[in-house]
């Protein structure tokens, strides 16, 4: 538990924010699951989408973050 | 030969008799026609339409199937969903009308076209809440997702577009992207039932204004009434709760946006096929006339002739 006792967590601390965290650990579990329901947790798991920050009124290169499970 | 001779010379007569849409088709006979040369009107053009416009119902009542049973498997998602965030609304209250120094507002919108007008309703209401949110020393950015609201908002807000996100294809749970924000708007069609699709505007705020707010008393004051476990403080279980709550929101707009593309686009596909079946109607009828004022023309050519030899 967060033994720091009002410090913020390590991995706040780090940069990740709450969400990168809760999916870290989503990941994790997931990859405990057995074989059957692996499968079809690993299907959740894939994203793809294609981020492109805008400055001054022009796009740039968009980057494509297609995060599939590597494990 | 000659009849060939005969048929080039019906044409040089036909031409000017006849209106200009049926004179291109003079020229590209059909052998039905033709008949013993001469002149004769030709249902070509006509039927050309007629066959283009069948098949465009045809795939446009294919495309209506393919959207119902889309919106079909995302519904079920779409309201399992739902009840990430009420839980948020009933703990912390729904905020639209707070006054925040720096808004972000996210607007949802489809890659694709063809379905009707939700994307545009979406750009017009994002429009609207950012004239609503600046005025002196607030400012206002766009997050876009999809490629639809970019085409739009570009032509006039550029400046104002700080993130675009496109070619969402499933549909994460996971936002790493971290905009800094006062309070975040998410723009976005809500889905009501299969014709029906109410733009909507859902408020995230930031942790530090869900303080002041908790402060102020209201709803958020009742935060103090639970008991926080663990060494953390206040501050960060709020922060923590913004982020998921947001990343909640996000999801739920995303899925409901998503529904209501592909219902629009069902009932899109479903008058443009009736559109198609009535102009297939009166293509029909316009065919029609044609034919029989041909047949018309030569019988009474025929016994125009034959009343002269005899006579």
């Amino acid at each position: 538990m967060a033994s720091a006792g009002g410090a913020a967590p390590f991995w706040r601390a780090a940069g990740m924010t709450y969400i990168t965290y809760t999916n870290i650990c989503a990941n994790l579990v997931r990859n405990c699951l057995k074989e059957p329901f692996k499968a079809e947790a690993m299907s959740r798991e894939k994203v793809h989408f294609s981020l492109s920050k805008w400055v001054d009124g022009k796009p740039e290169k968009p980057t494509i973050r297609s995060e599939g499970s590597e494990h | 030969m000659a009849m060939a001779a005969l048929r080039r010379e019906g044409r040089r007569f036909a031409t000017p008799l006849l209106s200009s849409p049926i004179r291109s088709s003079i020229i590209s006979h059909s052998h039905e026609e033709v008949a013993n040369g001469v002149r004769s009107i030709s249902t070509q053009v006509v039927r050309n339409r007629m066959k283009s416009v069948k098949n465009i119902q045809k795939i446009t009542k294919a495309m209506k199937m393919v959207a119902a049973s889309k919106l079909r498997a995302i519904q079920t998602r779409t309201e399992n969903s739902r009840g990430l965030w009420q839980p948020f609304t009933a703990l912390l209250g729904d905020a639209p009308s707070v006054d925040v120094k720096k808004s972000v507002i996210v607007t949802i919108s489809s890659d694709k076209g063809l379905c009707g007008g939700i994307n545009s309703t979406s750009v017009k209401i994002s429009r609207v809440l950012h004239k609503l949110s600046s005025g002196p020393e607030k400012e206002t950015k766009y997050v876009i997702l999809g490629e639809k609201a970019k085409a739009q908002l570009l032509r006039d807000s550029k400046q104002d577009i700080s993130l675009s996100i496109t070619e969402l294809q499933k549909n994460p749970l996971n936002y790493t992207q971290n905009v800094e924000f006062d309070a975040l708007k998410i723009v976005f069609n809500k889905f009501h039932s299969v014709v029906q699709f109410m733009p909507t505007v859902s408020t995230v705020l930031s942790p530090e204004i869900m303080e002041r707010e908790s402060e102020a008393g209201g709803k958020l004051g009742e935060l103090d009434s639970y008991e926080i476990e663990g060494a953390e403080t206040k501050g960060e279980v709020l922060q923590n709760l913004a982020e998921f709550q947001f990343s909640c929101i996000l999801f739920n707009g995303v899925l409901e946006n998503a529904c209501s593309e592909q219902g629009a686009r069902m009932s899109a596909m479903d008058s443009s096929s009736r559109n198609a079946g009535d102009m297939l109607d009166r293509l029909t009828l316009t065919y029609n006339r044609t034919r029989q004022a041909s047949i018309t023309t030569e019988l009474i050519e025929i016994i125009s002739g034959a009343s002269a030899l005899e006579g």
